[in-house]
């Protein structure tokens, strides 16, 4: 009779050394691309702060197009936080096994992308010095601030979801922390003794644990839909032609989606080869992960059309307009969206083999994510350069501060997620083990199957 | 808790057919409300700082060829969409049926400036400050500030204006009398197109010219109910 | 005293569970120390019942609370009109007030946890880095004292002391350990409770 077969390829403490690799002492590699980083970071600084001690006009913001690609990068910044979230969330949830090497990296940039995309608010303002106007704190003057404007509503969903998803991925790394606690010395010895808490891994700890997991992930997921819905009410609630759309929540939370995922999938192939994961995120997670990134283009194409077809169909004249002038100036961009954002995606996902090739999954998520660059920046510009009053049409181009505050967002973020991954376990170590563990070879028939440990 | 009122409700008629598009309204304005003067520069950059602008549109073909001229300016909306976007109650409504800017709490997201459909709000994107060339600065009005940079601003229908009257009457224990008080676009105008008064007065000759069968208000199919009333003949002229 | 034996894989670490259990420790008294979970049952079984989620419930009506108050509340004490909306609005006060409500809902969740795990605890308790390689720990707790129950019928197989309990400290320790290492324990350490 055919015995189970529970042995495991390799050992616990081979995969930990291989998941935790990335803990190492840095390399000097690793020292020159922090340093990069931080250079960036630091002409962003200067290229703001040049704005903010001179005066606006270094932007290229003008009446009538008063938001420009701050406001751009603000949407941006904050759509690529639904990655973590719902890549982390649902698959919790929905018990995909998949998720495993995953979850951190997802986890980690929700993080760092609301706490960029967070900035830009300040950013943006003529007066940034009096941004403490928009908190909510008791004062001699008896002021609050006004709770019927949607910015007032982003300042609480946005500290809503920064706090949220930083103890999300707190609580995912918890046991992880233990792991990495009991393979380290001296300061970091200290500081995931003090992160750890304590943890033990006993048989309680665990059920507790995993039951806050479930619930925390299952909370996630409301706050994440409500912060872009947010966002997009930002735009919907107005009289701005072209913005004035019902559709706007959804098509942004969709929008957020699909480059979160895209977003999760180039970090994931950045990952997987600066700290040799390649055992770890195989081509079966890309495949998968490729599934869903085409799952939400055609969700997202499906959006799009509706938003334009509808505005074409009623042809209202300011509105049609709006979508006139966007489509004869920036056809070029136009085009480059949709192919990035829809066309492409659709096309390439659908095959298993390309899935599964990671230079094609590489090429196509940065495009995705170039497509819904461009995608906020056509929703943004066009809307506000021909608005109701012909006399006062306008146009944008984003200046050298903007562009030097942008290139810096992209940095800053790289950088912090350059740090974390040297500090904190990149792969959910604990999470693989369990799977590992749970995993056997059943003999049936004939052949052996794969099984796996479940509940009922 | 209980709604403020007001005897006034400040609003203006615009005679299109007598405005000949001199601009001394736009002049006049600039000059009794610390308007910056900008540079050709900030001009052709689209950042201006008119408070009421007059729009030209050139109507038909040679040899049949007009010109039209709409004096643009803050409407007062009763629904202002530039208010409740505001989110440090900078821009408000008075109940004077006015809509406030309250300078030193702008922080400058411009929210404001993208909902007003008249697009008539203008942004200080320049530090205007210490932009008034000597001796042009002893012509700044002690009554009102000059803006620093990063703040919104807009028409008040000359509130500094309104507000002397207010303390006048007051002293003077009864109400401000009609064409007592008139915003600087209106004193200015040569050929009487710009009508100031007290709407909530019928008797007013604001209130009695909007109701000519020649008004329209602009963009009303957004309901914002503007409070400045435009007259224009019937007919094809009809802007 | 806390007792604790490193086994090398679920095979021994269960049979040595099975022992003690029939030598008369309680299954209370066991548990397991592992760096990733497993099935319950498999090693030891735990109550798979929590309280914390009437914590987080609690936590998440008064982030309801307190969305409402800054909502609609600092509205009603600095009423200032703007447009035609009201001054206490429906939809911006349902608005932060869900807001609030998720916020304190999440905090709750993970304060609830932990104090249901009662952590933190950085007290010297007993661990061993070979748990982190993947080897299982079983805790044994002995405790002295305590009346004997029979275990027969209407006694639950957690109630039923065994005369394990009326033994001393040190005795109890000596079977446990003997019974461990014959199970195949790697290390068996002792920490006395505080």
């Amino acid at each position: 009779m055919f015995e189970p077969d529970f042995t495991a390829t390799k050992s616990t403490g081979q995969m930990n050394d291989e998941m935790l690799s990335s803990l190492h002492t840095p390399t000097w590699r690793w020292y020159g691309l922090a340093l990069f980083l931080a250079a960036v970071v630091a002409w962003g600084l200067s290229a703001f702060s040049y704005q903010v001690c001179t005066d606006m006009s270094c932007t290229g913001l003008d009446r009538p197009v008063m938001w420009g690609i701050y406001i751009i990068n603000f949407v941006f910044w904050i759509g690529l936080s639904h990655s973590g979230t719902m890549v982390s969330a649902i698959l919790r949830l929905s018990q995909a096994n998949w998720r495993r090497p995953i979850l951190r990296a997802a986890e980690a940039m929700t993080v760092f992308t609301v706490a960029v995309g967070g900035l830009f608010p300040i950013i943006h303002l003529g007066r940034n010095w009096v941004f403490f106007y928009l908190i909510p704190y008791p004062n001699q003057r008896g002021l609050w601030p006004n709770f019927r404007s949607p910015l007032l509503w982003d300042a609480m969903a946005i500290t809503t979801y920064i706090i949220g998803s930083s103890l999300f991925l707190y609580l995912g790394m918890l046991p992880d922390l233990a792991v990495a606690r009991d393979r380290s010395r001296d300061w970091r010895l200290k500081l995931y003794t003090v992160l750890a808490m304590g943890w033990r891994g006993t048989a309680r700890e665990w059920v507790v644990y995993h039951q806050a997991s479930t619930l925390m992930a299952a909370l996630i997921i409301p706050v994440a839909v409500s912060v872009h819905s947010i966002v997009a009410w930002d735009f919907a609630v107005t009289v701005v032609p072209g913005w004035h759309s019902t559709i706007f929540p959804p098509y942004f939370v969709i929008g957020a989606i699909h480059s979160g995922v895209a977003a999760v999938i180039t970090l994931m192939i950045i990952i997987r080869k600066a700290f040799h994961l390649e055992k770890y995120l195989t081509p079966l997670h890309f495949d998968n992960m490729g599934k869903l990134q085409l799952v939400i283009a055609l969700l997202w194409s499906y959006a799009y059309f509706v938003d334009v077809q509808t505005t074409w169909y009623a042809h209202e004249p300011i509105e049609w307009e709006v979508f006139g002038f966007m489509a004869n100036r920036y056809t070029i961009i136009l085009l480059l969206m949709l192919l990035g954002n829809s066309i492409l995606p659709i096309i390439v996902l659908c095959f298993k083999r390309l899935r599964r090739s990671i230079p094609v999954m590489l090429a196509v998520t940065l495009l995705i994510n170039m497509g819904m660059f461009i995608e906020r920046f056509l929703i943004i510009v066009p809307s506000l350069s021909h608005k109701n009053m012909p006399f006062v049409w306008g146009t944008y181009s984003p200046s050298w501060v903007e562009l030097s505050v942008t290139a810096a967002a992209f940095a800053g973020f790289a950088l912090m997620y350059t740090i974390f991954a040297k500090i904190f376990p990149m792969v959910a170590v604990s999470d693989v083990h369990e799977y590992e563990s749970q995993k056997a070879l059943l003999p049936l028939g004939r052949t052996r199957v794969p099984s796996l440990v479940g509940k009922e | 808790m209980e709604k403020i009122t007001s005897p006034y409700k400040w609003g203006m008629v615009i005679d299109l057919d007598r405005c000949t598009g001199c601009a001394a309204c736009v002049v006049a304005c600039q000059a009794e409300n610390n308007v910056a003067i900008c540079a050709k520069k900030e001009i052709k950059e689209g950042r201006n700082m008119h408070w009421l602008r007059i729009e030209r549109f050139w109507v038909g073909e040679y040899p049949d060829v007009r010109v039209r001229f709409l004096p643009v300016l803050c409407q007062h909306c009763h629904d202002a969409p530039c208010e409740p976007v505001c989110p440090v109650y900078a821009s408000y409504h008075n109940p004077d049926g006015l809509n406030g800017q309250v300078y030193n709490r702008c922080v400058g997201t411009r929210y404001c400036g993208n909902n007003c459909p008249y697009a008539v709000r203008v942004f200080n994107f320049y530090d205007h400050e210490h932009a008034w060339p000597k001796p042009l600065d002893n012509q700044l009005s002690p009554d009102i500030t000059v803006r620093s940079r990063g703040v919104m601003e807009k028409c008040t229908f000359c509130i500094q204006r309104i507000r002397r009257a207010k303390e006048e009457a007051k002293g003077e224990g009864r109400l401000i009398r009609d064409n007592e008080v008139q915003p600087a676009c209106a004193q200015t105008c040569p050929s009487e197109a710009l009508v100031f008064g007290n709407m909530a007065d019928p008797s007013s000759r604001a209130a009695r010219l909007a109701r000519s069968p020649r008004r329209f208000r602009l963009l009303e199919h957004l309901g914002t109910h503007p409070s400045v009333y435009y007259l224009k003949g019937g007919g094809r002229e009809h802007v | 005293m806390e007792l604790l034996g490193i086994f090398k894989d679920v095979g021994s670490a269960a049979s040595a569970v099975e022992r003690l259990l029939g030598e008369g420790f309680v299954e209370a008294q066991i548990t397991s120390l592992t760096s990733f979970p497993y099935h319950d049952g498999v090693l030891v079984r735990t109550n798979q019942r929590t309280w914390f989620r009437w914590f987080t419930l609690g936590s998440g009506i008064i982030g309801a609370g307190v969305g409402f108050l800054l909502a609609a509340g600092t509205a009603w004490l600095y009423p200032v009109q703007t447009g035609d909306k009201p001054i206490i609005a429906l939809y911006p006060t349902g608005i932060v007030t869900y807001e609030l409500t998720m916020l304190f809902f999440m905090i709750g969740t993970i304060v609830g946890m932990f104090l249901e795990m009662k952590l933190p605890n950085f007290a010297q308790r007993p661990n061993d880095a070979l748990i982190t390689e993947g080897c299982i720990g079983i805790s044994l707790s002995i405790r002295t004292g305590g009346e004997q129950v029979a275990c027969g019928p209407g006694v639950l197989p957690t109630e039923c002391i065994g005369g394990i309990a009326l033994l001393p400290a040190s005795e109890q320790k000596e079977r446990a350990e003997e019974i461990m290492n014959d199970a195949g324990a790697v290390r068996i350490t002792t920490e006395a409770q505080p």
